[in-house]
């Protein structure tokens, strides 16, 4: 309860940098997503169900401060910290390739997801734009981003959450 | 309950509530709560903003000045060549001015008014081509409203919300503008390509178009007002078995350096009532 009410300060502080100031650090048309590394590193680092409810604050903050229909990166974003959940508990969980390959997943359905709701609301996309000019290059960049996210999502874990011990 | 299921029960009641959120955005009804939610973070959103173009300012300035000193070279030599034009067009004043009188009469041009408003962001979606901008309907914007800056056409209010309003950019693929070429005196219809660029369709194939020629808004279907410039004449495509011919153009507005902008406010197109949302 306590990571999701920590998430929402947070995460709308994450939408108004994406749009005011990630905006304009792009590679192409591809620009680092905020609030996309911030419930994958909060997934990544164990707080899963927490993860899935920041994938729905920051999606509805996203929402309004885009044109796309409201709710609709809500619903990609939970999906999308639905889906990296699963490493959770497995043997590979500790690799250091781990969060890159789930980052890698996570980036790519997010922008085909919002690649497919323009799609459905009759916005022109052309799909070898989206993936060479867009896709590619956001995903590059979230790689990039990732592991220092997670370091600072393990830094305030262990601060906020730390570890019990039995004496 | 296992971990694996509560996750799957989270994310079907949060997707649920996603959906029931898109209809009930979809039909306008959280319209007053994104207002109010919005208000605060606009504040911060403005703040940034204003920072971030402190701060790029700062880095780029040193950069500038060869850019400027290149830019005043060019402007030089224009200067003199316009001081020639000027000869030639003193002449024709004469006449123009007559001419201006008379037609006073007939068409009386109301002054345009404008409200400056400054760009607070850019849409977080990358493939949608709007910015944000810091004044709503609190302040008379409305939608449809065109907007410009001194250098040229930017776009259209397409969304108003108390305090920030939507612009979708000219070079978003779904904006159409009806334009007109100032010395060919064509008309054609902008058409913003995926990859950014502009390009002008359905010129007629007999038009004489020239590189480097002003492209203008023709007012045509009353979507936004006359002679605003758009943009300069990049190339010309011509084939003979086409119907149309074509052309790219430059815009005059840099649209990754937008940082005020002016919405004509006593304008409002054709198809939309004062006040709609």
């Amino acid at each position: 309860m306590l990571g999701t009410l920590i998430g929402i300060p947070v995460l709308a502080l994450l939408a108004v940098l994406q749009s005011s100031l990630l905006s304009h650090i792009r590679l192409l048309d591809g620009r680092p997503d905020a609030v996309l590394l911030a419930v994958v590193g909060w997934s990544v680092v164990g707080r899963t169900n927490e993860a899935i409810g920041w994938g729905f604050i920051g999606g509805s903050f996203l929402d309004l401060f885009s044109g796309v229909p409201f709710g609709s990166t809500a619903i990609a974003l939970v999906l999308v910290a639905y889906l990296v959940s699963f490493p959770e508990g497995r043997f590979w969980e500790s690799h250091v390739v781990m969060p890159l390959g789930v980052m890698l997943v996570a980036s790519t359905v997010f922008h085909v997801l919002g690649i497919g709701t323009l799609v459905l609301v009759g916005h022109p996309i052309d799909l070898e734009v989206a993936l060479t000019r867009v896709l590619l290059p956001s995903t590059f960049m979230n790689l990039v981003l990732i592991l220092p996210t997670i370091q600072v999502a393990n830094s305030v874990t262990q601060r906020l959450f730390p570890p019990e011990v039995k004496i | 309950m296992s971990r694996t299921s509560s996750r799957t029960l989270i994310a079907s009641a949060l997707i649920i509530l996603a959906l029931s959120l898109l209809a009930l955005s979809a039909a306008g009804y959280l319209q007053p709560a994104e207002s109010l939610v919005v208000r605060p973070l606009s504040a911060l959103q403005s703040w940034t903003a204003t920072r971030y173009a402190a701060i790029r300012d700062f880095i780029t300035s040193p950069s500038d000045v060869t850019t400027l000193r290149q830019r005043n070279a060019e402007l030089e030599a224009e200067v003199a060549r316009l001081q020639q034009q000027v000869i030639g067009l003193q002449e024709q004043q004469a006449e123009a001015t007559i001419l201006a009188v008379l037609l006073k009469y007939a068409r009386e041009q109301p002054e345009s008014s404008y409200q400056a408003s400054k760009v607070i962001g850019r849409d977080v979606s990358p493939f949608l081509r709007s910015i944000w901008i810091g004044s709503g309907s609190d302040q008379g914007i409305a939608r449809g409203m065109p907007v410009a800056t001194d250098r040229g056409l930017v776009g259209r209010v397409i969304e108003v919300r108390a305090s920030v309003s939507r612009v979708q950019l000219i070079t978003d693929p779904e904006a159409a503008v009806n334009l007109r070429f100032q010395q060919s005196r064509a008309d054609g219809v902008l058409a913003a390509q995926l990859n950014g660029e502009l390009w002008v369709d359905l010129i007629d194939q007999n038009a004489e178009i020239a590189q480097g020629e002003l492209v203008l808004t023709s007012g045509l279907g009353g979507g936004f007002p006359a002679d605003i410039p758009i943009g300069r004449v990049l190339s010309v495509r011509k084939r003979d078995y086409e119907l149309f011919q074509q052309a790219v153009i430059q815009p005059t507005v840099e649209f990754d350096n937008l940082d005020i902008v002016l919405v004509i406010t006593n304008f409002l197109p054709v198809g939309v009532s004062d006040g709609a949302q």
